[in-house]
């Protein structure tokens, strides 16, 4: 939740949640999720690309707190097999499954 | 004693010693008895012997005795001490070597064992060579160092105890050497990942979120109490786990029901109830598919709510629904037959009839896609009436009468023009003629399965793929395609089946689209037709699985070609195939059921193994196996050149 400068290919890129909170992750976990990657495309055109920074008006932080710890989990296993699933907790999954659909994670 | 001996007397606890011998008929309390009879004798024929003797000896002798009573006393108290201290010792020795062997050997052993056993150990415990009991001071075995010996001192190798410190580094060394066993998942863990794998699951990295989140939600399914409003998508897929889970049952059916929705797609209804199926249309009027998969309790009463309520269906999938009766069928056709564009009816034993499928022209002119498979009552009367379906794209049939060539040839011609999906499996009967058939008549076509069959001849099937004029097809399945004699197992001499000629001209015709491929048991194809299809250089860019079970000359080469030409696989499956050796799957494959696959049922391509790589794995292993020269040479030339 550290501030950065927005440029147009840096490393790291911001995702806001609707309730303000800012989650500054790797570029390139970000990509794993479509929907982002589409955002921050410079083909695209899209203020995201401009600034780096993503608002999800239907995420709140909690949800995009688990989604980014999706992504690093995911950039992470990324070469393995056998990967040991990531815990959701029971009560988000409903949530997290929505924002998922809607990131197309 | 008899009395004493009886049922129903209150006694404690008994040892296993004391079981032993009752069942054995030996009992305690008689040796006893016997003892004290035979002292009592002894001691009479002594007394007798001193009243002859005189007085003054008598009294010698019994004080002689008493003397002797007073030390054997003496003594059994001792050794009864000796023994209870080593009970002690045994029982509390668990951190002993041997003990621990012993008890390991049993499944959770409780204490009641324990007191039951330490009879017996007992007496083994007694022989053995005097060990230090705890409390007492020892020499340590590997240091020399003198320690008081607790019930947790490790013995040494030589047998002897050890002192703290250097059992605590012996400990360490047996764990070092233990733990390297333990490698991969056990039990159910590496059960279920193999399953997984059989069934397809061989993405490499983790899963994605949205099946990480379904699979959760599976599994507190009986928590749930509203799934809010996903995406139908999403709805569709976890109808689908859940089903697969086996928890869709009334409850967690609601869950799938809006008035928004348009379609339900559940595919085992083993759960569910009739009412359960009237709510269906009670919630969801505007519903337009309906897909149940074992749908047995779909009976006349709910199918009369849908003819009532859900008057836009489109799209209708009833699996095993055998207490719909032939009226009702009609009936629904009669009612709403005129959107019906999507008819799909299997394992059908006890209604449905040639008399159904003729009210299907008249009342459902618009069906595009007719799937009737393991639907007992039909016969080869039911084609005619599919034959005047014009709209009709995809057709599968399937039921066991025997039919005449003529009369499928006679559909195929009518109907054949438009149809890209023509599926007929288990006519055994269909000829070369049909194959002649549909190459007239069939253009458009995409996917094509004719499989169990045995006369079919090699040139037919050929011919059929060298002069058609259809676009490359996306499916084939031709297994089970071959000649069924026992006596004869490379068939006759005019190959029967897809054999070599018509296996090389099928890929030339469909190669350059086929997305799977199913030519299991098509046990005539050769060799020498597998290395000219997968060469190494044709590539076949769309393919993604193959079936090649039993084709028993595919070998490690075939395999190894086939990883070459085609760049989209992911899938293997190749059951029976017994010369398949040593291979090396590349990333992203999985090949499963290759027999002699030591330590799995599959093989799955590892990290970073891309096909080169795993290509010059196995030039390497064959060149091991046969020497530089030879096979593995001309495996370097032949294929890979």
């Amino acid at each position: 939740m550290a501030e950065k400068e927005p440029s147009n290919k840096s490393e790291y890129v911001t995702l806001v949640s609707n309730d303000g909170f800012e989650f500054v992750i790797k570029r390139s976990c970000a990509n794993i999720a479509g929907t982002i990657e589409r955002m921050l495309n410079p083909d695209h055109n899209f203020a995201e690309a401009v600034s780096g920074k993503c608002h999800f008006e239907n995420i709140n932080g909690v949800i995009l707190e688990k989604v980014c710890e999706y992504l690093y989990y995911h950039e992470k296993n990324k070469d393995q097999k056998d990967v040991p699933d990531m815990e959701i907790p029971a009560e988000l999954c409903l949530e997290v499954l929505m924002a998922a659909d809607y990131l197309s994670v | 004693m008899s009395a004493r001996r009886n049922a129903n007397r209150i006694r404690g606890p008994q040892s296993a010693l004391t079981d032993f011998l009752a069942a054995n008929n030996i009992s305690a309390q008689q040796i006893r008895d016997d003892y004290t009879r035979r002292q009592a004798q002894a001691q009479a024929a002594a007394e007798a012997e001193a009243a002859a003797n005189g007085e003054p000896q008598d009294e010698q002798a019994a004080l002689d005795e008493a003397a002797e009573a007073e030390a054997a006393i003496e003594r059994s108290r001792k050794k009864r001490k000796a023994q209870q201290d080593v009970v002690a010792k045994i029982k509390k020795g668990k951190g002993k070597g041997k003990d621990q062997k012993k008890k390991k050997g049993k499944k959770g052993s409780d204490d009641e064992e324990d007191e039951g056993d330490s009879d017996f150990d007992l007496g083994k415990e007694m022989y053995k060579k005097k060990v230090p009991l705890p409390g007492q001071l020892e020499n340590c075995e590997l240091c020399e160092k003198r320690f008081t010996v607790t019930p947790y001192s490790k013995t040494g190798p030589d047998g002897g105890l050890l002192c703290t410190k250097c059992g605590k580094e012996l400990a360490k060394d047996a764990d070092a050497e233990k733990k390297p066993k333990k490698t991969g998942p056990t039990g159910r863990k590496r059960r279920k990942i193999e399953s997984d794998r059989l069934d397809g699951k061989i993405q490499m990295g983790a899963k994605s979120l949205q099946q990480l989140c379904i699979e959760k939600v599976v599994h507190h399914a009986t928590d749930v109490d509203d799934l809010g409003d996903l995406p139908q998508s999403l709805m569709e897929r976890l109808g689908e786990i859940f089903t697969k889970e086996r928890v869709m049952k009334p409850k967690q059916l609601k869950l799938f029901l809006r008035p928004d929705v348009d379609s339900i797609t559940i595919h085992d209804c083993a759960y569910l109830e009739s009412d359960d199926m009237k709510q269906i249309f009670a919630i969801c009027p505007k519903i337009q598919k309906v897909a149940l998969g074992n749908a047995c309790q779909f009976k006349n009463e709910s199918m009369e709510y849908m003819i009532e309520k859900a008057h836009d269906v489109t799209w209708l999938q009833l699996y095993a629904a055998n207490l719909i009766s032939e009226d009702m069928w009609t009936k629904y056709f009669k009612t709403h037959g005129r959107k019906l564009e999507v008819l799909k009816l299997q394992w059908l034993d006890a209604a449905f009839e040639d008399a159904q499928v003729e009210a299907l022209p008249r009342y459902c002119p618009n069906l595009r896609r007719l799937k009737l498979e393991l639907c007992r009552r039909l016969t080869p009367a039911c084609l005619e009436p599919i034959a005047k379906l014009k709209k009709l794209q995809h057709l599968s049939l399937g039921y066991s009468t025997p039919t005449s060539n003529a009369s499928i040839i006679k559909l195929i011609t009518t109907i054949g023009p438009n149809l890209l999906t023509l599926s007929l499996p288990s006519f055994s009967d269909i000829d070369d003629t049909v194959l002649e058939a549909i190459c007239i008549s069939c253009q458009k076509l995409r996917k094509l399965r004719i499989n169990g069959n045995d006369t079919m001849t090699d040139a037919g099937l050929s011919a059929l793929f060298t002069n058609w004029a259809n676009p490359p097809l996306r499916f084939i399945d031709f297994s089970a395609t071959r000649d069924v004699d026992n006596s004869n197992p490379d068939g006759p001499d005019e190959c029967i089946g897809l054999g070599p000629e018509s296996f090389i001209s099928m890929m030339m015709h469909s190669g350059s689209k086929l997305e799977d491929l199913n030519i299991s048991s098509c046990r005539h194809i050769t060799f020498d037709a597998l290395t000219t299809v997968f060469n190494g250089s044709t590539q076949y860019p769309e393919l993604k699985q193959i079936d090649v079970s039993f084709v028993s000359a595919v070998d490690t080469l075939v395999l190894a070609g086939l990883f070459k030409c085609a760049p989209m696989l992911r899938k293997v499956i190749a059951f029976g195939c017994f010369n398949i050796e040593d291979v090396v799957v590349p990333a992203g494959v999985v090949v499963i059921g290759v027999p002699r696959a030591q330590d799995a049922i599959e093989k799955f391509g590892g990290v970073g193994v891309d096909v080169d790589s795993a290509m010059g794995a196995m030039v390497d292993l064959f060149k091991r196996e046969n020497g530089l020269g030879g096979y593995g040479e001309e495996m370097d030339v032949g294929v890979f050149g």
